[in-house]
């Protein structure tokens, strides 16, 4: 063993994990600390920052300067805020109701086809997101897949207007991010014991109580993995609400995005970042938390 | 006697349309009486677990009928038949604590709240578990699982409660234990046992009647003491016990007595039960413990048979020897450790071996 490698166990350990630090503190910590350290400063209108501190990008979430240069509260970038929580928890409750019966099944096939329709499910994956949602205006759009023939047929006169609106933005969310619920509620209901579907309904469970008694109690970490794995992105996305959305819809990543380009406000979008990161963190916590206190009901085994 | 489970001619094929089709159940039928501890036993395969499934309702019958009570329930949903299953792993639901697993029945029944915690507490305290009913499954050793599986089976009172090889998974000395326990549990609570393993002693150990499968098939139903000393055919004489199987074929018989050669010249004789005829072909078998061993005494011998000890397996309360009879016969038997601890005879020793007529018995063929 060369003189050079650290003598203790744990600084050897840091030594193999050195290179993950490194390329972890490269591309994701720096650029969170300058995004951070950009939020309080002051905008330079051409882009950029000014190195001028200020507290007013954080000060702009809830209020704005009236016509007298007085502070008033603006509800309108709180209520973007509010409507990509409501639109990220509904995406992904649509992401659940339709990922957790998918995974279900996966588990109830064959051993080896589960893996050919685990395979399926990742497919979108190979696709750009932007060009696969492209593919939902095509289907929802004015005259699109699902209203040509509506209309030809005469069971409606009018467009639908389906796209442009929340519930487009919804199913754009739901479309992108359903593998990431159907994997993890795999992953935990594959290691289910089907013997205690057995014994459930042995001790007189009918098949909705199965459900609700066994299988999902026992798959609950896989779906709170994937509720998380969902509702995170969702948050942060700005593809499906600018396409679907029109763009006039904002949700918290577009307008993070807007920031950034059209509106060459830096700070601003850093401030708003830095909630988003601040939302992003409270969650896991809760989740870790929540880990914790599910293993220590359940011993150690 | 009222007849608990009915089993009529009931088949089971699995995936009965692919050409790997398994004949797992081939017309059995059986009655399995009310308040009686039965054993299904037999090697792995047999088909004991899938006839314990089958009335458990997790299995579909291919034909036949499964009469619970004198009711049919072959349609019936595993949740709407009045059994309940010890499974072979416990299948405790492992996010439960103890008590709430007992209850899990109970629940589904919608029994009144106080009946469901007196109820818990009883069984709990049937099976010696009162004091654990907040822990949680994986907080118990193997036989603590075993007696909570237990008591949340016989927590819904079912008329027939079904045992799938609940004592595999436990060390010997609480195997042994269990089985006693199991045995007066059952008399107390006055419930149909249908009990399946692959234990031979245990069978004979508990049961009130034993039914041996083999291939999808019963060989033989009977008391204990019916199987052990009245096996029909070499396959429950082999299964049960140590045997000795001697091939022969009948050269004389008067009204007591068949005399069989067996080997080049050796002859045996055994109690003539009138079913054969001089040239039959047969099989004899004889129990080791029947075969009582003496030191050889050439002057003084009356109807004993000289052997030498070929090989011994000493096991502490007795040995198990291996004799060789010459004329290529062997016997397997046993002696007891003389009083100073000593074996009477060790291996090359010359041996006198006698049993009598009524020990060796002639095997269906």
């Amino acid at each position: 063993m060369s003189d050079w490698l650290p003598k203790s166990a744990a600084g050897r350990r840091w030594l193999g994990l050195a290179p993950s630090y490194f390329v972890i503190g490269i591309f994701m910590l720096i650029p969170m600390v300058i995004m951070g350290v950009f939020s309080f400063l002051e905008p330079n209108p051409y882009g950029g920052v000014k190195p001028i501190g200020s507290l007013a990008a954080y000060i702009k979430i809830a209020f704005e300067y009236d016509l007298e240069d007085k502070l008033v509260f603006n509800p309108g970038y709180l209520n973007i805020i509010f409507r990509s929580f409501q639109l990220s928890f509904g995406a992904t409750l649509l992401c659940l109701i339709f990922g957790f019966p998918v995974a279900y099944y996966i588990t109830l096939q064959p051993e080896n086809r589960r893996n050919f329709y685990i395979y399926l499910v990742t497919i979108p994956f190979w696709t750009n997101l932007l060009i696969r949602t492209f593919a939902w205006i095509i289907i929802l759009g004015r005259g699109g897949v699902i209203e040509a023939p509506l209309l030809a047929t005469g069971i409606i006169d009018d467009s639908l207007r389906m796209m442009y609106s929340d519930g487009a933005i919804a199913i754009g969310l739901t479309y992108s991010y359903l593998p990431l619920m159907v994997l993890p509620i795999y992953a935990s209901l594959e290691k289910l014991d089907f013997r205690l579907l057995d014994a459930a309904s042995d001790l007189y469970a009918n098949r909705f109580e199965i459900m609700t008694k066994v299988v999902i109690p026992l798959s609950k970490p896989g779906i709170i993995a994937g509720c998380i794995l969902v509702f995170i992105p969702c948050l942060g996305a700005f593809i499906a609400p600018n396409l679907l959305g029109g763009g006039k819809k904002l949700m918290l990543g577009s307008l993070v995005q807007f920031q950034f380009a059209s509106a060459r406000n830096w700070p601003f979008g850093g401030a708003l970042s830095m909630l988003l990161l601040s939302v992003v963190i409270i969650t896991l916590i809760f989740y870790a938390r929540a880990a914790k206190n599910r293993a220590a009901m359940e011993g150690s085994a | 006697m009222t007849t608990a489970v009915d089993i009529r001619g009931v088949t089971k094929i699995y995936s009965p349309d692919s050409n790997q089709a398994v004949k797992a159940l081939d017309n059995v039928s059986l009655t399995i009486n009310d308040n009686e501890f039965f054993t299904l036993l037999g090697p792995s395969g047999c088909g004991k677990t899938t006839l314990l499934r089958l009335i458990a309702g997790f299995e579909q019958v291919s034909g036949g009928e499964i009469m619970l009570f004198d009711e049919e329930i072959e349609n019936l949903e595993p949740n709407r038949r009045p059994v309940n299953t010890v499974f072979q792993h416990y299948a405790l639901f492992p996010h439960m604590t103890i008590a709430n697993n007992v209850a899990f029945g109970l629940e589904r029944l919608k029994k009144p709240k106080p009946e469901i915690k007196a109820t818990v507490e009883r069984v709990l305290t049937l099976v010696k578990m009162k004091e654990l009913g907040d822990r949680r499954p994986n907080q118990l050793s193997g036989g603590q699982q075993q007696r909570v599986a237990l008591a949340r089976a016989l927590a819904p009172s079912p008329k027939v409660l079904l045992l799938d090889e609940p004592l595999s998974a436990l060390d010997l000395k609480l195997r042994q234990a269990m089985r006693e326990e199991l045995k007066q549990l059952q008399r107390e609570t006055g419930i149909t046992f249908v009990f399946v393993t692959h234990d031979q002693e245990e069978a004979l150990a508990m049961s009130d009647r034993i039914a041996v499968m083999s291939n999808g098939e019963i060989q033989q139903i009977g008391k204990p003491t019916d199987i052990y000393e009245h096996p029909v055919n070499r396959f429950v004489a082999d299964f049960i016990g140590d045997t000795n199987f001697l091939d022969g074929e009948i050269v004389d018989l008067n009204d007591d007595l068949l005399t069989c050669r067996i080997g080049a010249q050796s002859l045996f004789e055994t109690e003539n039960s009138g079913h054969h005829k001089v040239g039959d072909q047969v099989t004899l078998f004889l129990r080791p413990e029947k075969i009582m061993l003496s030191v050889l005494d050439q002057e003084n011998d009356s109807g004993n048979r000289p052997g030498k000890v070929k090989n011994l397996v000493y096991l502490g309360n007795q040995a198990a020897y291996t004799v060789d009879m010459g004329d290529g016969i062997e016997l397997t038997a046993q002696a007891r450790p003389r009083e100073d601890g000593e074996l009477p005879f060790a291996i090359g020793d010359p041996i006198a071996v006698s049993f009598s007529a009524r020990a060796l018995k002639v095997l269906a063929q």
